[in-house]
């Protein structure tokens, strides 16, 4: 962890609770790892790790039906295992859902594994019409409660995808 | 031995005062719906692939004052067994999963869960840490225990060994949006809460 890293997972945090949000559901991937743990230490938020990034899906959706916001963290090829929870549960049932999701496989990314997930990524959230925002730079991440407000406007789900440089605190 | 599957449904809805339930798919859906055709208070969650419990414990850990039953299948049990570690890292008081174990896909024609005949819910339930895990094969059994098993507060693992049933039950006829406006309105009567309209 880096001084850097651990700034922007501290901005992140606080967008999350300005954005109301008390329930954070997260499977690590290694760029949201730093936020997770803030995430875990921080009072405002209850944390629940979850076995796969499905039931995150599950998770917040249900919490739809409480005061409580939620936010699900996770990475980019997590999110694209979540693709049919996504379309039966929030798309059938209209439900609202926030995701924090880092982006990997994207240009910068040194991990071949990723790079097939993020050559389709964004793509598959545009096939099934999922409204995100990619979000560069650290002066963006003030988008994240607009991001998340949208979702409840919406109906259905949105994201925030967080690319390598503003998670690692470069820009 | 098993149990009929709509007796031991006819049976919990008897004791069935005001918890929420959500449903899986299949025949856990069909039964309650034929059973109670309930449109409020229970959220008719189709065909979410083992989503069930989870998407239930959402619903409990934001309304600590309201109990919750989730229904899953052994079907969609199989699919996301790790569900229960996050059961029990929750571990969440009003929450009791309903795992019902009719050793087939209910909601596809019956075709056999290859590997049930060596798989105990049961145990698996208890090696991930739940403390209150009960199994039944008997109705006369499961009425005997409910009040310890359902009634009693905590987070509870019940298996229903059932009968499979041997005909298609069809579950409610709404669309998710309906599902949605008349559970959450029921929420927001029963808890005080706005859900719908309200923004962050």
């Amino acid at each position: 962890m880096t001084l850097e890293r651990r700034e922007v997972s501290n901005i992140i945090v606080n967008q999350l609770a300005e954005s109301e949000i008390s329930l954070v559901a997260s499977l690590p991937d290694d760029w949201v790892a730093d936020l997770i743990k803030v995430v875990e230490i921080d009072d405002r938020f209850i944390h629940v790790p979850v076995n796969r990034e499905e039931s995150a899906v599950g998770l917040c959706s249900g919490t739809y039906f409480s005061k409580t916001y939620s936010a699900a963290v996770m990475g980019a090829s997590g999110m694209l295992t979540c693709i049919y929870a996504i379309t039966k549960i929030n798309y059938t049932y209209e439900i609202p859902m926030f995701f924090l999701v880092s982006m990997r496989g994207a240009i910068g990314d040194t991990a071949k594994y990723q790079i097939s997930n993020g050559i389709y990524f964004l793509d598959v959230l545009d096939t099934i019409g999922f409204p995100y925002k990619v979000i560069e730079s650290r002066e963006q991440l003030v988008e994240i409660p607009r991001v998340h407000r949208h979702s409840r406007v919406y109906s259905r789900p949105s994201a925030v995808i967080l690319s390598r440089e503003v998670l690692n605190g470069e820009t | 031995m098993t149990m009929n599957l709509h007796d031991t449904f006819a049976y919990m809805v008897s004791r069935w005062t005001d918890e929420l339930v959500v449903t899986s798919a299949g025949h856990s859906s069909g039964t309650w719906w034929d059973l109670t055709h309930d449109r409020d208070k229970v959220f008719y969650l189709t065909a979410s692939m083992s989503l069930s419990s989870m998407f239930a414990s959402g619903i409990a850990v934001g309304n600590p004052g309201v109990n919750v039953w989730a229904m899953s299948g052994d079907g969609a049990f199989v699919m996301n067994p790790g569900m229960l570690f996050v059961e029990r890292k929750m571990n969440l008081p009003n929450l009791t999963h309903f795992m019902v174990s009719n050793r087939c896909y209910g909601s596809t024609e019956e075709v056999d869960i290859a590997f049930s005949e060596h798989a105990d819910y049961a145990t698996l339930a208890r090696g991930a840490g739940i403390d209150r895990v009960y199994s039944f094969n008997s109705l006369e059994e499961f009425k005997d225990q409910f009040d310890e098993a359902v009634i009693a507060e905590g987070h509870t693992f019940i298996v229903l060994n059932v009968e499979r049933v041997g005909k298609e039950v069809r579950t409610a006829s709404m669309d998710g949006p309906e599902v949605k406006f008349r559970f959450g309105r029921y929420v927001e009567e029963r808890t005080g809460q706005t859900i719908f309209n309200v923004l962050p």
